[in-house]
């Protein structure tokens, strides 16, 4: 583990930074003037590519377009009623032989498409292409022109199934990176409100959008979040975790460094906040940056509902997540190392249910924890209708048939069920790993040194923690290093109303 | 750089490996004390009886009395306290673990003899808990009261400590029995118990272990008297009193919850000190067998009338009994004077029990009807 936090950026070992924004090509090729070679190259490019079409056109007997098309990916219907029959019925207008370029005229007069593009490269027209656009190149001329027909397959915009809310909003993100940045558009209506987008990986070329909002953010993060996606030099970018493993501060910590949610007001939220959001094309899941301790322990209702609920809520929250890390370690040091501190009703009837087991409390601790582990895990994958059932029954029987066999004994059941739901109580199940994760090493430590164990991997924990500063920002702040005005909001979640105090809304200001 | 670390790791676990588990002991190794009992062996010996717990038997799904006894006692016989546990350890297959322990029990016989000796392992020793109960038990032994199961608890060392309660003290644990044996200025009062038939004890009042004397025995007092004693100390929370409120002979009882005790120490005019008790409480009258109706004033004020007279009398009978008859200083006035005249109590503390029971006493006890119940005259009036 790298205890010091150091983060990946420092300033002697970096890449030296690329001017462009997008990813590295081979030096480009310019398409030439003669349509059949054109079409040789691209053929070329695209073989054994069986979806790509190739459409020769002759336009009322004298010009020869080509066509290119990835099927599947484009609206036919749009491209046979709004390209395809004026070129073939109609043909070009009158006054043909004074036009210069019959691409710029198709993309003025005739056809109806929204988003139009050209361009001489061939592989920025392979590039868009790929990604649903329709290229129209003329013979004699040395410019393509790129319509966006693009229609596929998507899923629809669904409840999210892993942030679920009481109170709030139900829709969640999808994997097309449009259907995203408008969710987030109609949230925050504000010409403030950036997406600087950037593409990734070398194979998959991702497109990512860094979405912030101008004034609010904190200058220094977004800087280096630029620098940083800018620097990801990989293969394939499948989702938003390749973006974060490679940006992130330290791989070696159990802590994540940044959020990621599904949901597009909890992005929204964040922006808010002077945070800022990686959106990945082909995955719902958004990054926030930078995320503190704290932020894991909310959830994104934290702030819908009424706040004496809520602050009660982030107490209980605060509570099961101690709970979660250390009772396990705190039940074995205080039975095997320290009986005398158990009032002593409750130590007699501890070693009375534990007379009948016959391995010692951290062997028997670390087999329930393996089980109880493997069932979570198992109940992920499972198909959904018996997936919780099997867990939770699971668990259950196999802990009382043990017991009742006399292998495991009766409070260790107890103890690590315990412990294991309270970490679900955690919104947030990937700021349940790290506690879960924890919980081992804990258990080891206590194992050979009791309660002095016990503070010994605390204190590693919080000099880790304490450390650790994602993208310049303390992971312990507001509570380390101290800032007083603002620590109190960790404990408490004030009224909306005190806000208004705080910030009035003045005559003139701008939206 | 890295060396060091890896250098580090596979130190850190070979350390633990070949010197780890050291302290970790299991539950099932260890024999549960409830309770400590000393009594007195031929040879200036003491035997030490232990009550230890058996876990297996403590069942906590069933009731406890359908099982049998979820306890054993062990007893040894040694020169002093760690001797005699050395020769009980070689009959246990357990270690003893003395933290638990919730009594400390002197039989009556250990008490005759004097217990001072044998005070100090139970400070001393890192493993001993300090926050025992004592108690001394009358005409008889302390093995016999740790071999009573009592009714509802599952060892007799937690059941001494609840009576204490339930009978309306505060609980006299070894720390405070140590103070008030260190003080020059009072003798300590411990519980004392007896055991009743087969299979039951009683608290019966309290026991006066003279410090002068090597904490001997000097007497008991019966279990009013003790109340009374308490009251006057400090360690009783509640109390009942009874006594005739009317001419015909009609009682009344009123159960006393807030009870204050003030001593007061003043100079006659030979310059000698003399005590003044103020003993006051309020409370609630439980019972009226009278004529009277509590909830009248004037009726309400004969019976606090006669409810002080007749404690007034009861304590004072209480200091002559102890000042005359066993002439140790239970109450602690050699303490206030000792607070209060320091320079006098230097000449006077050399002979204070001779001092004591020449010692001139008033008292005035104040009780305070504050509720008369939940009706106002007597039941039998309407018969």
């Amino acid at each position: 583990m790298n205890r010091r936090g150091k983060s990946n950026a420092s300033n002697d070992n970096r890449p030296p930074v690329q001017e462009t924004d997008a990813f590295d090509l081979e030096p480009s090729q310019p398409i030439s003037f003669d349509l059949d070679e054109n079409e040789r190259t691209f053929q070329d490019l695209f073989r054994h590519c069986s979806d790509i079409v190739f459409r020769d056109l002759e336009v009322q007997g004298r010009t020869k377009l080509l066509i290119m098309f990835t099927d599947g990916m484009v609206n036919s219907d749009i491209l046979q009623s709004a390209v395809l029959k004026p070129l073939l019925y109609e043909g070009l207008p009158q006054g043909l032989g004074m036009i210069d370029s019959i691409a710029e005229m198709c993309g003025r007069e005739l056809m109806s498409i929204l988003q139009v593009k050209k361009s001489s490269d061939v592989f920025e027209i392979a590039d868009l292409i790929l990604r649903g656009h329709t290229a129209f190149l003329a013979d004699g001329e040395n410019e393509a022109l790129l319509a966006d027909v693009s229609s596929f397959e998507t899923r629809s915009i669904e409840e999210s199934t892993n942030e679920a809310t009481l109170r709030g909003a139900r829709e969640s993100f999808t994997e097309l990176l449009r259907t995203n940045t408008t969710l987030l558009r109609r949230i925050i209506v504000t010409p403030k409100l950036k997406l600087e987008a950037y593409r990734v990986g070398k194979l998959t070329n991702t497109e990512v959008v860094v979405a912030y909002i101008e004034g609010s953010v904190a200058e220094p993060v977004l800087k280096e979040v630029r620098d940083r996606v800018r620097r990801i030099r990989l293969e394939g970018v499948l989702e938003s975790g390749y973006i974060e493993e490679a940006i992130e501060d330290t791989n070696y910590s159990p802590f994540p460094q940044m959020m990621s949610s599904e949901r597009p007001d909890a992005v929204a939220a964040g922006l808010l906040e002077g945070k800022v959001a990686i959106l990945t094309n082909g995955t719902p899941n958004a990054l926030i940056v930078p995320m503190t301790f704290w932020d894991g322990l909310q959830a994104p209702d934290d702030y819908f509902e009424r706040f004496m609920y809520v602050t009660l809520n982030r107490w209980i929250r605060y509570a099961f997540a101690i709970f979660s890390v250390l009772f396990p370690s705190i039940y074995i040091a205080l039975t095997s190392f320290h009986p005398e501190m158990v009032p002593p009703k409750l130590m007699l009837s501890i070693s009375a249910l534990r007379e009948k087991s016959p391995f010692p409390t951290v062997i028997e601790v670390f087999i329930m924890e393996f089980m109880f582990e493997g069932l979570r895990e198992a109940g992920i994958r499972l198909p959904k209708q018996i997936g919780p059932l099997v867990s939770i029954v699971g668990a259950l029987v196999i802990g009382q048939a043990a017991v009742q066999a006399g292998i495991i004994s009766a409070p260790i059941v107890i103890v690590v069920s315990a412990a294991g739901i309270s970490s679900f109580v955690i919104p947030r199940y990937r700021f349940g790993i790290p506690l879960r994760m924890l919980r081992f090493p804990l258990l080891i430590l206590t194992g050979m040194f009791g309660l002095f164990g016990i503070a010994l991997g605390l204190i590693t924990i919080l000099v880790h923690l304490i450390h650790l500063k994602p993208f310049g920002t303390a992971y312990l702040s507001p509570v380390t290093p101290i800032m007083f005005g603002r620590i109190k909001k960790v404990f408490v979640r004030f009224p909306h109303k005190r806000a208004m105090k705080a910030n009035p809304i003045r005559e003139g200001d701008s939206p | 750089m890295k060396r060091i670390i890896k250098l580090g790791i596979v130190l850190f676990f070979v350390i633990t490996c070949t010197t780890g588990c050291w302290n970790l002991t299991e539950p099932d190794e260890l024999a549960f004390i409830t309770a400590a009992g000393m009594d007195a062996a031929p040879d200036g010996r003491i035997e030490i009886s232990s009550q230890i717990a058996v876990p297996s038997a403590i069942d906590v799904q069933q009731n406890q009395s359908s099982i049998g006894k979820s306890f054993l006692v062990v007893s040894a016989m040694g020169k002093n306290v760690m001797d005699a546990g050395r020769t009980m350890q070689g009959k246990l297959s357990r270690s003893l673990f003395y933290e638990h322990r919730q009594a400390i029990i002197f039989g009556q016989s250990m008490a005759q003899r004097g217990v001072g000796d044998m005070l100090d392992m139970f400070v001393r020793n890192p493993k001993s808990e300090i926050r025992s109960t004592v108690a001394v038990v009358k005409d008889g032994t302390a093995k016999d009261l740790l071999n009573i199961k009592p009714k509802f608890d599952p060892f007799s060392g937690l059941a001494i400590l609840r009576v204490q309660s339930s009978v309306g003290s505060t609980p006299y644990f070894y720390r405070h029995f140590l103070s008030d044996a260190l003080n020059e200025g009072m003798t300590p009062l411990v519980p004392a118990f007896h055991i009743v038939g087969k299979n039951e004890f009683a608290c019966v009042g309290a026991a006066m272990l003279d410090n002068t004397a090597d904490l001997k025995l000097k007497g008991f007092l019966n279990a009013e008297q003790s109340f009374l004693a308490y009251w006057m100390i400090g360690r009783q929370s509640t109390i009942s009193v009874t006594s005739v409120v009317d001419r015909d002979g009609g009682l009344a009882t009123i159960r006393l919850g807030s009870l204050k005790s003030r001593i007061r120490v003043i100079l006659t005019d030979s310059g000698k000190p003399a005590i003044e008790v103020r003993l006051s409480g309020g409370g609630s009258v439980i019972e009226n067998n009278s004529n009277l109706d509590p909830s009248k004033g004037p009726d309400r004020r004969i019976i606090e009338q006669k409810l002080s007279d007749s404690t007034r009398q009861k304590v004072e009978q209480l200091i002559d009994q102890v000042q005359h008859q066993y002439k140790t200083d239970v109450f602690g006035f050699g303490d206030h004077i000792h607070r209060r005249y320091p320079q006098r109590w230097k000449t006077l503390k050399r002979d204070w029990d001779q001092s004591f029971s020449k010692l001139p006493v008033s008292v005035q006890v104040t009780l305070h009807v504050k509720d008369p119940g939940q009706s106002n005259s007597a039941m039998k009036r309407f018969i």
